[in-house]
């Protein structure tokens, strides 16, 4: 079988289909987060094919710079979880409802 | 520099003033808020009285200036006065000026209120004398918002919040709906001008006539929103809560003035601009009308709160003018503005005196009031004067106006003049009657025994003025009309030249002009 | 000087009193009365040198000035001058002045004189318009105008409930039949053209046929002014109520002039009224007549036996309108004014002496404690029941003999109420002034000033001239009837009744002295009323007024009312309740709902965002 562009967008949808329900759907903020990482993480597959597929090179340096914005939004995202644990004690994002009208 | 510009400039430089007079001097604020509407009363009685001897300007219009402001969209400052407006601008500063004298009443925050009524005063004004339709509505605007926060703070009864929502909401609705209507009209008139003037010449002189489709919706619109600012019937139940709970003086402005803006508004723009389609709907605002003189006037009877009562009749009395306006003839328009005139210092008169017997009694309630004319015979005698020039007692402007507008309308409309007929003698007569024999005949109960009459002359001045007013233009009615008459003409013209191609138009244009024959 | 200027003088002396009053003399009784009466009494005497200056001319004259001028709504202030006008002019003024002269009596001891005689200035003032007036609008403003006075003037003694009332009723029943009387108005100005009386006489002439189908309508709406104003039945009501004013008042008013307006329109647009409309208007003026009179016999307020005795000689008056009798009419309302006047004034004197009681069973024996009253009184009556020589046979003699002429119908009713008025009249002399004093106040009764005595005098004796001062042919000249040659003596002019229409005369007299002598036969003496006990039910109803107040408040009063209490119900709960503050909560409803998607929940908005997104991916590659 030959692996074609279509069966990495498939894994790439499937993926970024999982993080998605993660963040939708799962309790814990770290879990949260790192659904959202996968989902950017899938995206990233899909550059990276279509960067292979089209011999195009550019596909491939803008993962780099996701790989670095995703890097740095980490750190600073686990730093206020961190933050938020020990301000309340928990880690479930149902409490956090002071957004709501 | 055009005498308007100083009668409308006046209040509002005088509200500037006023931010920075500090709370302590309350004299001071009483004195600058009734100098300033003073000096503006006098500016229009002297307009009034130079108005015929006033050069008329290129556009028609007497006292004119212009200042351009944005060129690219066509909006200037222009102010000038006609035959319709000039008694509109009158009537307006002196009843700013009656009102001013009645503010003693209020006790607390008197800086903010004086600066709001000033405010109020100057819009108004600036809206009657406006010829350019942008800063037309701006004027009314100013005017509307102070309203609002006047019954909300300085209002009275349990139901002031509402009431003043309701009522500025309410207007701004149909405020918003004319504003639409007007920025069509700008659009669809293809002169790039909100200039009225010049509006009225690219449409009627140079015949651009606007396409009857643009026509069809603007003209409700119009209508409609301009029938909310007057409480046309249905909308208007905005007005009884309004005024029963708003503030003396805001009451007898609203009522009396910034309720006309809608009836200029009609007669200045969407009648002249818009002949077809308004000829079309004069039939639905003639039978609409009876709606308030009859059904008004008669759910005015049954009303147990003086102030109400008022409120009611007042909206009653806007019936009279729709139907001079619906009429199309000139007997009818002429007889439209009289009232309007008239009307103005009516409603002033009787919620000022309102205010006087709440302010002494602290009830407005019928049932419990009583024989007050044995202790307060000139308030009792201004109430009853009022009484009957509401319910159209000749001697008094009311009765001119509604006389005129009643022989305007029969050749068009005779089932509907027979019912307004009914409504303006008979039901006028018997809720003015009630509420006099209710309020200052009969024995005098106990409680009231300590009601003091107007002491001085300060106090009364506003109601003698009012009703000297009210007296002059009744005895002398020739005064307003020799005015009104020729620009009434100009757009009953403009009107029947415009509109003789309407289908439904055909029927008031021929009674129109076997009435002009005669 | 040209003379046309007095009539303006004359007209507006009056308001000129009112306003001085008004606004400057209100603390000074004397200067007030002073001011009014002046007024009055100048303006008789400057009519007395205007009649002596211009004659009394059937030509027509008139004086105006533009008031209100639209397109073809042309109303102009003016004068007219024409043999009717000149005659109502001094009746008025003759009348008024002596009622003001009797006013300073009787109303001395009252705490508000100044506001009174404002008011009857302010009357004198519209009255004088009314008859002045040389178009209809002008008519009809100082026909609301003198609504307006007497408004104020039944209800001066306003603490009174009665009285405001009274007031409040008088004014309204007008505005009823002024609602017919604008419509009137409408109408001949679209058809005929104009609003001036002279005018429309012109026109009307050229085109008989102008008024069309609705020449009938028109008639009638006019003669609805008339109806309210002269108190015909179904509007008759507030007459009576009318006797809460002070008796001045009501002899000024609601006998002399303000309820005559309404027979004087008449006379005066009597061109314009057709026949059929004036058969109605004659059977209406019948009706009341008659209804009045029996009413009158069960009423033992002595004010109002009197008044509805004027309701009942005004009956007559409109009768004779109807009978295309225009001349009869206002011969019998001149002689009316005078002894009705009369009438009310010596009732006054009697009230004032009795310290103000009003019930004639408890009078009586006045005759000797009043003499000038009683006399006056006795001449007063004799003329109301229209014995010869007084002026009242030969005013109710033309009427009858109108009424002979053209309607067998309308003279049995005429004569019968010809043997009632004497009747009740005379049931009121027996009680109130002969027989024995039936109360303490009767025993201490004295007579009323000099002040209030001569003018009694002088009605009474105008009560017994006027049949002889060629009152009849200065209105037969107004109105081209044919004119009446003057009798060659005395004596035959006072048989001169007898002469022209005999049948008429004779059962008119015949029925004045079986009224009077029922009245002597059965109250001479008398000191309870025998009447209830022999009509039982009857007399009730006569006294009750046959419940035409209680009928038109459960009817008519009760709709008006029940219309505007729906259309309260209908303004609360509808308009506002449903439509606006359903407005109100349908946005506050769409609010809320909206508010829900706020949840503050951040995977619900992680949620929302990716719904959007996949939205916008579908419509985009669609």
């Amino acid at each position: 079988m030959t692996v074609g562009l279509e069966h990495y967008l498939v894994v790439s949808v499937m993926l970024f289909a999982l993080g998605l329900t993660g963040v939708i759907v799962r309790r814990s903020v770290l879990v949260i987060y790192m659904s959202l990482e996968l989902m950017l993480n899938a995206a990233n597959l899909a550059l990276v094919a279509f960067s292979r597929f089209t011999n195009n090179l550019d596909g491939q340096v803008f993962v780099f710079f996701v790989i670095t914005v995703a890097a740095a939004e980490v750190s600073v995202g686990l730093a206020l979880i961190v933050a938020l644990y020990r301000k309340r004690q928990a880690a479930h994002v149902e409490d956090l409802r002071t957004l709501k009208l | 520099m055009s005498i308007l510009t100083f009668i409308i400039c006046c209040p509002l430089l005088a509200a500037l003033l006023l931010a920075f007079v500090p709370n302590s001097f309350r004299v001071v604020m009483r004195g600058v808020a009734v100098l300033a509407t003073l000096v503006s009363a006098l500016l229009a009685v002297l307009m009034f009285l130079l108005f015929n001897g006033a050069q008329v300007g290129a556009t028609g219009y007497r006292f004119e200036q212009q200042i351009a402001w944005v060129s690219a969209l066509g909006i200037s400052y222009h102010v000038g006065v006609d035959g319709i407006n000039v008694g509109l601008v009158l009537m307006g500063a002196i009843v700013a000026f009656a009102a001013a004298c009645v503010s003693w009443e209020i006790k607390e925050r008197e800086k903010e209120f004086y600066i709001l009524l000033l405010v109020m005063a100057g819009g108004i004004l600036g809206a009657f004398a406006s010829l350019d339709l942008f800063f037309f509505y701006f004027f009314h605007e100013l005017a509307l918002v102070p309203t609002f926060i006047m019954i909300g703070v300085w209002g009275r009864g349990e139901r002031k919040n509402y009431a003043t929502f309701q009522i500025t909401l309410y207007l701004s609705i149909g405020a918003l709906l004319a504003l639409v209507g007007l920025i069509a009209l700008y659009v669809q008139s293809g002169a790039n001008t909100f200039d009225i003037p010049a509006l009225t010449r690219h449409i009627f002189t140079e015949q651009h006539a606007l396409s009857p489709g643009a026509q069809h919706f603007i003209f409700p619109l119009l209508l409609f929103g301009f029938g909310i600012l007057v409480s046309l019937w249905p909308f208007h139940t905005w007005a009884p809560l309004g005024y029963g709970s708003a503030p003396t003086a805001t009451a007898m402005l609203h009522a009396g003035v910034l309720k006309k803006f809608g009836l200029y508004g009609l007669i200045r723009i969407a009648l002249p601009l818009l002949p077809n389609e308004a000829q079309g709907w004069m039939p639905v605002l003639a039978w609409l009308c009876l709606g308030n003189l009859v059904y008004c006037g008669w759910v005015a009877m049954r009303q147990k709160d003086f102030n109400w009562l008022i409120g009611y009749s007042s909206v009653a009395h806007m019936g009279f003018i729709f139907l001079g306006i619906a009429s199309l003839t000139l007997i009818g328009i002429t007889g439209a503005v009289l009232v309007m005139i008239a009307h103005g210092f009516l409603a002033a008169l009787m919620f000022g005196l309102g205010g006087y017997i709440f302010q002494q009694t602290g009830t407005l309630r019928i049932d419990e009031l009583g024989g007050l004319l044995r202790r307060m015979p000139f308030i009792g005698m201004a109430l009853m004067m009022a009484a009957f020039a509401g319910c159209g007692l000749p001697g008094f402007a009311n009765f001119a106006g509604e006389i005129t507008v009643l022989f305007g309308a029969w050749t068009v409309f005779p089932q509907v003049t027979i019912l307004a007929c009914w409504g303006a003698l008979i039901i006028g007569a018997v809720y003015a009657l009630r509420a006099v024999r209710n309020i200052l005949h009969g024995p005098l109960p106990d409680k009231w025994a300590g009601v003091a009459d107007a002491p001085h002359l300060w106090r009364k001045l506003p109601f003698v003025i009012l009703l000297a007013s009210l007296l002059i233009f009744g005895c002398f009615p020739g005064l307003l009309t020799e005015k009104i008459k020729p620009n009434a003409e100009q757009i009953v013209k403009m009107v029947q030249a415009g509109g003789r191609n309407a289908p439904g138009g055909a029927l008031v244009t021929q009674a129109a002009a076997k009435e002009d024959a005669r | 000087m040209h003379p046309e200027l007095l009539p303006w003088i004359v007209l507006f002396l009056p308001l000129g009193a009112a306003v001085l009053i008004t606004l400057f003399t209100q603390r000074n009784r004397e200067l007030s009365a002073a001011i009014s009466i002046g007024a009055v009494v100048a303006g008789f005497v400057l009519s007395l040198i205007f009649r002596a200056w211009v004659g009394w001319q059937p030509e027509v004259r008139e004086s105006a000035v533009t008031w209100l001028s639209v397109g073809s709504f042309q109303v102009d202030f003016g004068l007219r001058f024409d043999p009717l006008s000149l005659a109502m002019l001094l009746l008025v003024t003759g009348v008024a002045s002596v009622i003001h002269i009797y006013s300073w009596g009787y109303m001395k001891e009252d705490r508000s004189l100044p506001r009174y005689f404002a008011g009857l200035s302010l009357f004198t003032f519209s009255m004088l318009g009314i008859v002045l007036a040389s178009n209809f609008l002008q008519l009809f403003i100082f026909w609301e105008l003198v609504g307006v006075s007497s408004y104020v003037l039944i209800g001066f003694w306003f603490e009174r409930p009665a009285a405001a009332d009274a007031g409040k009723k008088a004014f309204i029943t007008n505005r009823l039949g002024d609602f017919g009387f604008l419509l009137g108005i409408l109408l001949v100005w679209t058809h005929l053209g104009s609003l001036n009386f002279t005018v429309l006489q012109e026109n009307f002439t050229a085109d008989p046929q102008a008024l069309g189908t609705l020449a009938t309508v028109a008639g009638l709406l006019i003669f609805c002014g008339a109806m309210g104003k002269s108190a015909q039945f179904p509007l008759h009501v507030w007459l009576p109520d009318a006797m809460e004013g002070p008796t001045p008042v009501s002899a000024l008013i609601h006998a002399a002039t303000m309820v005559a307006a309404g027979v004087y329109m008449l006379c005066r647009v009597s061109f314009l009224i057709n026949a059929p409309a004036l058969e109605i208007i004659a059977w209406i003026g019948g009706i009341t007549a008659l209804l009045s009179a029996v009413i009158g016999i069960q009423q033992n307020d002595i004010k109002r036996i009197l008044a509805y005795s004027t309701l009942s000689q005004l009956g007559y008056m409109v009768m004779a309108v109807g009978l295309h009798g225009p001349t009869p009419a206002m011969y019998h309302l001149t002689t009316h004014a005078f002894f009705k006047a009369l009438l009310f004034l010596g009732a006054g004197s009697v009230i004032l002496g009795l310290h103000h009681e009003q019930d004639i069973w408890k009078m009586g024996g006045l005759r000797k404690k009043m003499p000038v009253t009683f006399w006056t009184f006795i001449v007063g009556t004799l003329a109301l029941a229209g014995l010869p020589p007084f002026s009242g046979f030969y005013s109710k003699d033309s009427i009858l003999a109108l009424a002979a002429e053209h309607n067998s119908g309308l003279l049995i009713v005429g004569v019968i109420v010809a043997a009632l008025t004497p009747f009740y009249m005379f049931r009121l002399v027996c009680v109130a002034f002969l027989g024995a004093p039936k109360s303490d106040a009767a025993g201490h009764a004295h007579e009323s000033p000099q002040g209030m005595l001569w003018p009694l005098r002088i009605l009474a004796t105008l009560s017994i001239v006027g049949g002889f001062i060629g009152i009849e042919q200065l209105y037969a000249s107004q109105f081209h009837t044919l004119p009446l040659e003057p009798s060659p003596s005395f004596l035959q002019e006072l048989i001169a009744p007898f002469v022209h229409a005999p049948m008429a005369a004779v059962s008119g007299l015949v029925a004045a002295f079986v009224g009077l002598a029922a009245a002597w036969a059965l109250y001479a003496g008398a000191t309870e009323d025998p009447l209830p006990a022999r009509l039982g039910a009857l007399s009730r109803w006569m006294r009750d007024r046959f419940y035409f107040d209680e009928l038109y408040e459960a009817t008519v009063i009760r709709l008006h009312d029940l219309i505007a209490a729906v259309a309260a119900w209908l303004d609360r709960w509808i308009i506002a309740g449903v439509a606006v503050r359903g407005t109100h909560g349908t946005v506050e409803l769409v609010g809320r709902a909206l508010r829900l998607l706020q949840t503050g929940s951040l995977q619900t908005y992680a949620f929302l965002f990716a719904m959007g997104v996949a939205l916008v991916l579908y419509l985009a590659l669609k």
